[in-house]
């Protein structure tokens, strides 16, 4: 990853494999839909504890 | 008496819930929050005896309403150009005047709005955890770049950061995504001052703990999972949506529980879930809140733990019951029979796409 001008919580991101997120994605077809995080490619969401609503002021 | 729920129907623990309440009988309608469409649309009417419709439902008095996840207002797209903004904090402001009023009104509200508000704020979680006599790590939020170094000099001390909020990277036109997680940082790695305005994180003291616990919070029940991760990763998060980590009921220590049950009462929040970190002490760090996260995902990695049939009985519970939610749990389905029927595609699939997604950034 470039380094340049990015934040530190992006440095410290951690990197998905494909197998990973593919993992995370079949999962999603029965089993683990409901886990505080994982990544939909189909909603391209973080579907996590923190409601998406609440973001904002 | 009706639960209303403000999220959409398909919202993943909308779905399995509303179907578990309506196979026990008991009346579900949803409101996915304040929008131009038809389902979208509110009225308030103020003349002495207020009338409140969400999306063609009255809210009546007795309702219980679950503030679950409702989507940001949506103003119409047709309205010009130039209007958009003003529309746009209108709608805003609209559904703020209808989840503050919702506190008021004769209604069981899970949670509060204003509580919820507040409490999704970190720095107070953990301000108010403490002084309820809940063990916290030191923790600085900061983009003062001196200040962060001067936390990282502690001796003897190691230290992890986060943020505030999950955020997902994904790479232009690739599969690979990067998502915000916990990681730990020491001195030595701390990048340029500059590197550290561009956004405040949380630096917070590595608590040493054995395993997690993940805690159910309704009303003045307490359900707490021991969390065990094979990797031991510092953010058990990802591990649990691939399926690393296993979930145990386990008992709460009886000054935790108190603590959290005076943590309740002082928030004003009635529903919520708790992180810990447990040390080889065996105590129990309190590390955060979300007042509407994510629970039903314990049944699937524990079935015995049965969250989806308490909070069927949490939410329709009689006014000042004190009975254990065990006592009525089995008059609701469990998740197990929804999830057959979601996999012969006898319900409808969760999740939709959304209009936009605030926590996802693509990058080249």
């Amino acid at each position: 990853m470039d380094h340049d001008n990015r934040v530190l919580t992006r440095r410290g991101a951690r990197e998905l494999t494909q197998d990973e997120v593919e993992s995370v994605q079949g999962a999603l077809k029965v089993a683990h839909t409901l886990t505080p995080c994982f990544i939909d490619k189909k909603q391209q969401l973080l579907n996590g504890d923190q409601a998406i609503g609440e973001c904002g002021p | 008496m009706k639960l209303i729920v403000l999220a959409p129907e398909d919202d993943n623990h909308t779905a399995p819930i509303k179907w578990a309440l309506e196979k026990a009988g008991q009346k579900v309608v949803c409101w996915a929050g304040l929008s131009w469409t038809e389902q979208g649309q509110s009225s308030l009417l103020m003349n002495g005896d207020d009338t409140l419709i969400l999306g063609g439902h009255s809210v009546d008095p007795g309702d219980v309403i679950w503030i679950r996840r409702p989507e940001p207002p949506a103003p119409n797209p047709k309205v010009s150009e130039a209007d958009k903004k003003f529309a746009s904090l209108e709608y805003r402001c609209f559904y703020h005047s209808i989840a503050y009023l919702l506190e008021t009104l004769p209604v069981w509200c899970i949670n509060k709005y204003s509580a919820a508000r507040v409490m999704i704020q970190k720095a107070v979680q953990l301000r108010l955890a403490r002084q309820c006599g809940l063990k916290t790590p030191s923790t600085l939020m900061s983009n003062h770049p001196a200040t962060v170094r001067e936390f990282f000099a502690r001796e003897n001390s190691r230290t992890i950061c986060k943020g505030f909020t999950p955020h997902v990277w994904q790479k232009e036109g690739q599969m690979s995504v990067a998502i915000t997680e916990t990681f730990e940082l020491t001195g030595d790695q701390l990048p340029t001052d500059e590197v550290l305005t561009y956004a405040p994180a949380i630096y917070q003291e590595r608590v040493p703990k054995d395993f997690d616990i993940r805690m159910v919070l309704m009303g003045n029940h307490i359900y707490s999972y021991s969390l065990k991760n094979k990797k031991q990763a510092l953010d058990w998060r990802q591990d649990a949506g691939l399926g690393h980590v296993t979930a145990e009921l386990v008992p709460t220590p009886p000054d935790v529980e108190k603590g959290v049950l005076e943590f309740a009462r002082r928030s004003g929040l009635c529903f919520g879930s708790l992180d810990f970190g447990v040390d080889a002490q065996g105590q129990w760090w309190f590390l955060e809140i979300n007042e509407q996260g994510q629970f039903l995902w314990i049944d699937q990695f524990s079935r015995d733990a049965r969250l989806l049939e308490k909070f069927c009985a949490f939410v329709t519970s009689p006014q000042g019951s004190t009975l254990p939610l065990e006592a009525r749990q089995d008059l609701f389905p469990s998740l197990a029979e929804y999830e057959e029927l979601l996999k012969n595609e006898q319900v409808a699939p969760v999740g939709r796409p959304r209009q936009e997604d605030p926590f996802l950034s693509m990058e080249a």
